[in-house]
């Protein structure tokens, strides 16, 4: 089946032709900074662009050290946190504590606090899997990081990786949004994922120049 | 750990709870009160054990204590201690059903009432957190809204500025609001519009006030009505509007208020388009993770109740293959399964369409080697006892139309045996609930094919059903009776033997004197089929037995308690009245006898009936007793005359009924021809 071939000169042309306005764009990106938690740069651009930010800002900075504090590695600073922000966040998500406690124990494995985290572990953990069997699994997986030696390169290392606190305080942001009735995921991934999608439908019908490289958004000339 | 003068050992922060005595003061209290709460949230162990330590009723009272100084205008110190005690006593209360007693106990709820009036924000927060999940629970008391005093406060709540408030006495509302009559007061008042209002506000707020309208108009046709009428019908219009609201909750919630106005009040909701439109919104639902596609099934069984145009609108944007897909997952949640059994049932009980659809070999879900059918026989193992009762009802409903469907029965549905075994398993349960649905699939299973009669036989499920047919519960005595009655329709002589074996001639005929005339009714139209295919009573009992069974067939149709009875008992005779001489002439005798008050005899008495149904049994019965073939026809035709039936038979030649008609004839002319054949 031979495909349309759009070349690079067609498509810039087709491009041209759709109007985006500049206020979209902004509120796009104001969008992002606030369902992230970036205050300051929200402020900045609030002053710069006149987008509003569509939420009192003050209500990100809280929701901004609570973040920071688990990027960090504070767990039960966050918790506490949280907890002033909003006790009923972590009350009514049984999952997002559950992450909050194994992450507790995480940072006591990784301080080399051994004694502490098998303490830990018997005391808070072990409730949890009796609590809620669904949790059994990964509780197992984070137990067993006491066994080894050289926890790091252990099959269960990656739970070590400074991206799984970053994937539990991506949990707990998203709750605090929720419990504030903000959307928890901002516009500008949904609005990528859409790209992407869209171009794998028209890879079927056609060779067009196409955008691989989502940073710089460079259009790569038709495979032909 | 390392140790220090204050530890954080539950025992010893529950010591420092409390007014007075031992208990710590300022901030010690205070560092005591966020250590419990911090320890508490999320953490159903850590609750017990405060629970058990006695931790309530002490921070209860820190709470009362610090209220009762903040009314009297002291301390600024006073706000973050009620904040941290609030939030304790709410985290209590959430998932812990001995902690929402143990928080109504001690009493907090008037004090955390009396906070949402504090002038700081925080402290109005963490009481309204606090007391929203207390109503949450079902164990948290009544609001009573008939008292004036209490409505004004719930009036004054929802006027707040403060969503958390306004959550809150949606909250309360939603809970307490029961009778017809505190909806029409809460309607009264005003609070309707108020709700109306405050859908404009966070989608938190939006749903906890949609909860709220549906407990206010629910199943009250006056309220659903006047809500329809708000602001000439705009209310309604904000209720449509969320139904495609961004979030898959709110228009759950949303969908389900206009099904309550629409079951309530049937008026504008009644329009075709807005209830398509539900059923859109609802299969879409189906599909969302969590509690919403747990709940969209059991909404869209209601939506669709009875309803034969909204189940063809589902069969035609696919709903059936959608409720299908999730049959086959193997980690499918209870409610969910229970759901959609539920939904499917509904949907195959109207209409052929569906029901072929599930039976069909060629209707599978993504694994192409299991058939729909055989996913919801396994449902019947389910853990969950929902899930089986919804498993029956389903197979009871599919199964319904299948008498009238013999050659669709080779396609290889329904021969596998398993579904006869499970069902007769659920006969065991020990909730009659479950049995009384087992008992109506097994009856719709039974009517036909061989095979599945000696399953049942096989798997002691007639033992069982003999059981139950000697119940306490009437119910299942008459739906046990069904099947057995099912069971035998066409049967062979073995299987009849078998029955009558099980059953005992003294459960027959208790049966046939049983209290409720639609027990007697089916015990009759067992016996029908058992006689049935009989061309004399050795065939099928004992002398002694055929007597006993006779003298309670005669006595019921004497008794005549029901029209049903009188039928059945008269295809009963007229069974009989197709055996030998002396058969029909004991009939005859009967059917003629006087009784000493000069009523007329039974056979006048159901030539002249009303229904139809009963004119037609007695005239098949006097067709066999005339029958020209039988030596004796003759003089009973004399016998029949000298009673006055010929003459009655004259009198109907213009029945109504075309059947009536035509064997009425045909007896006629049976009976002249032994009338000019006399010498």
């Amino acid at each position: 089946m031979s495909k349309k071939v759009i070349t690079r000169d067609e498509w810039e042309r087709k491009l041209k032709d759709v109007k985006i306005t500049k206020e979209d764009m902004n509120k796009l990106i104001m969008n992002f900074l606030v369902t992230e938690g970036y205050v300051d740069t929200a402020e900045k651009f609030r002053i710069e662009s006149g987008t509003e930010p569509g939420v009192d800002l003050a209500t990100i900075t809280d929701r901004m050290t609570v973040k920071q504090a688990l990027q960090s590695g504070n767990v039960e600073d966050a918790i506490e946190k949280v907890n002033d922000l909003n006790p009923t966040i972590l009350d009514t998500n049984p999952q997002l504590y559950f992450h909050l406690q194994q992450q507790r124990l995480i940072e006591l494995i990784r301080s080399g606090k051994i004694e502490e985290a098998l303490e830990f572990a018997q005391e808070e953990l072990a409730p949890r899997g009796e609590e809620n069997q669904s949790f059994l699994e990964e509780l197992e997986k984070t137990v067993a990081l006491l066994v080894f030696e050289d926890v790091k390169n252990c099959p269960y290392g990656d739970l070590l990786d400074v991206s799984q606190r970053l994937k539990t305080a991506s949990e707990l942001n998203a709750a605090i949004l929720t419990s504030q009735s903000h959307e928890k995921d901002p516009k500008l991934p949904s609005l990528l994922k859409k790209l992407i999608w869209t171009q794998n439908q028209l890879d079927e019908k056609a060779a067009y120049p196409k955008i691989n490289n989502l940073t710089t958004a460079a259009l790569d000339d038709p495979v032909v | 750990m390392p140790s220090s003068a204050v530890t954080n050992r539950p025992e010893e922060v529950t010591a420092r709870l409390g007014v007075g005595g031992g208990a710590a003061q300022g901030e010690a209290l205070l560092k005591a009160l966020r250590e419990v709460k911090n320890q508490i949230i999320g953490n159903k162990t850590k609750k017990l054990l405060y629970l058990q330590l006695g931790a309530v009723p002490k921070i209860v009272s820190v709470l009362a204590a610090s209220v009762a100084s903040s009314l009297g205008g002291a301390g600024l110190e006073d706000a973050p201690v009620i904040v941290q005690a609030a939030a304790a006593i709410g985290s209590f209360a959430c998932g812990v059903e001995d902690g929402v007693r143990a928080v109504l106990d001690a009493g907090a709820v008037p004090h955390l009432i009396s906070i949402l009036s504090h002038h700081d924000d925080k402290v109005v927060d963490a009481g309204a957190r606090s007391l929203k999940m207390i109503f949450q629970s079902k164990m948290a008391p009544k609001y009573d809204v008939l008292q004036d005093k209490n409505l004004n406060f719930i009036l004054s709540l929802l006027d707040s500025d403060n969503e958390n408030v306004t959550e809150l006495a949606a909250c309360i509302i939603a809970h307490s609001c029961e009778t017809n009559e505190e909806q029409k007061a809460l309607c009264d008042a005003g609070v309707l519009q108020r709700l109306v209002s405050l859908l404009g506000g966070s989608s938190n707020q939006k749903d906890a006030c949609l909860e709220c309208i549906k407990a206010v108009v629910k199943d009250n046709s006056e309220v659903s009505s006047r809500f329809s009428c708000i602001g000439n019908g705009k209310a309604l219009k904000a209720l449509s509007d969320l139904i495609q609201d961004r979030y898959p909750y709110t228009r759950l919630l949303s969908c389900k208020c206009l099904i309550a106005i629409g079951h309530a009040s049937p008026s504008y909701v009644e329009e075709l388009q807005i209830k398509t439109k539900l059923v859109l919104v609802l299969a879409e639902l189906l599909e969302e993770p969590g509690r919403v596609g747990d709940e969209a099934p059991f909404s869209l069984k209601k939506l669709i109740a009875d309803n034969e145009e909204l189940h063809k609108q589902a069969l035609s944007i696919n709903v059936i293959e959608k409720l299908c897909n999730f049959l086959h997952m193997s980690s499918i949640q209870s409610r969910r399964l229970q759901g959609i059994l539920l939904a499917l049932s509904e949907l195959c009980s109207k209409l052929e369409k569906c029901r072929c659809q599930l039976l069909s070999p060629q209707v599978y879900s993504l694994n192409l080697e299991v058939r729909v059918l055989d996913l919801v026989i396994d449902s019947l193992e389910h853990d969950c006892a929902e899930v089986r009762a919804a498993a029956c009802i389903c197979i009871r409903n599919i199964t319904r139309s299948l008498k009238d469907r013999l050659q669709n029965l080779s396609a290889g549905s329904l021969s596998n045996e398993a579904v006869v075994i499970r069902l007769v398993q659920l006969l065991y349960d020990p909730s009659s609930s479950i049995q009384l649905v087992a008992l109506g699939a097994l009856c719709n299973i039974i009517v036909i094919c061989a095979s599945r009669k000696s399953v049942l036989i096989r798997c002691g499920g007639v033992s069982q059903l003999v059981r139950l047919s000697t119940s306490m519960d009437s119910t299942l005595r008459l739906k046990s009776l069904s099947v057995l009655r099912n069971f035998l329709f066409l049967a062979n002589t073995t299987d009849k033997e078998c029955i009558l074996k099980e059953l005992s001639l003294h459960t027959l005929v208790s049966l046939l004197n049983d209290a409720e005339h639609s027990i007697q009714e089916q015990a009759l139209a067992l016996v029908n089929n058992l006689i049935d295919g009989c061309s004399s009573v050795e065939h099928i009992f004992t002398e002694k037995c055929y007597s006993l069974i006779l003298d309670a067939v005669t006595r019921q149709l004497k008794q005549a308690s029901s029209l049903g009875v009188c039928i059945q008992g008269m295809f009963v005779l007229s069974n009989i009245a197709a055996w030998s001489d002396f058969d029909k002439d004991s009939v005859t005798d009967y059917l003629i006898a006087y009784d000493d008050n000069h009523k007329p005899s039974l056979a006048i008495k159901f030539l002249q009936s009303n229904d139809k149904s009963l004119r037609l049994a007695s005239l098949w019965c006097l067709l066999n007793l005339t029958n020209p073939s039988s030596a004796g026809s003759s003089r009973r035709v004399t016998k029949l005359q000298t009673a006055g039936i010929i003459f009655q038979l004259k009198s109907m030649l213009n029945d109504p009924c075309s059947d009536c008609k035509l064997r009425l004839r045909m007896v006629l002319e049976q009976c002249t021809e032994f009338e000019t054949s006399q010498p």
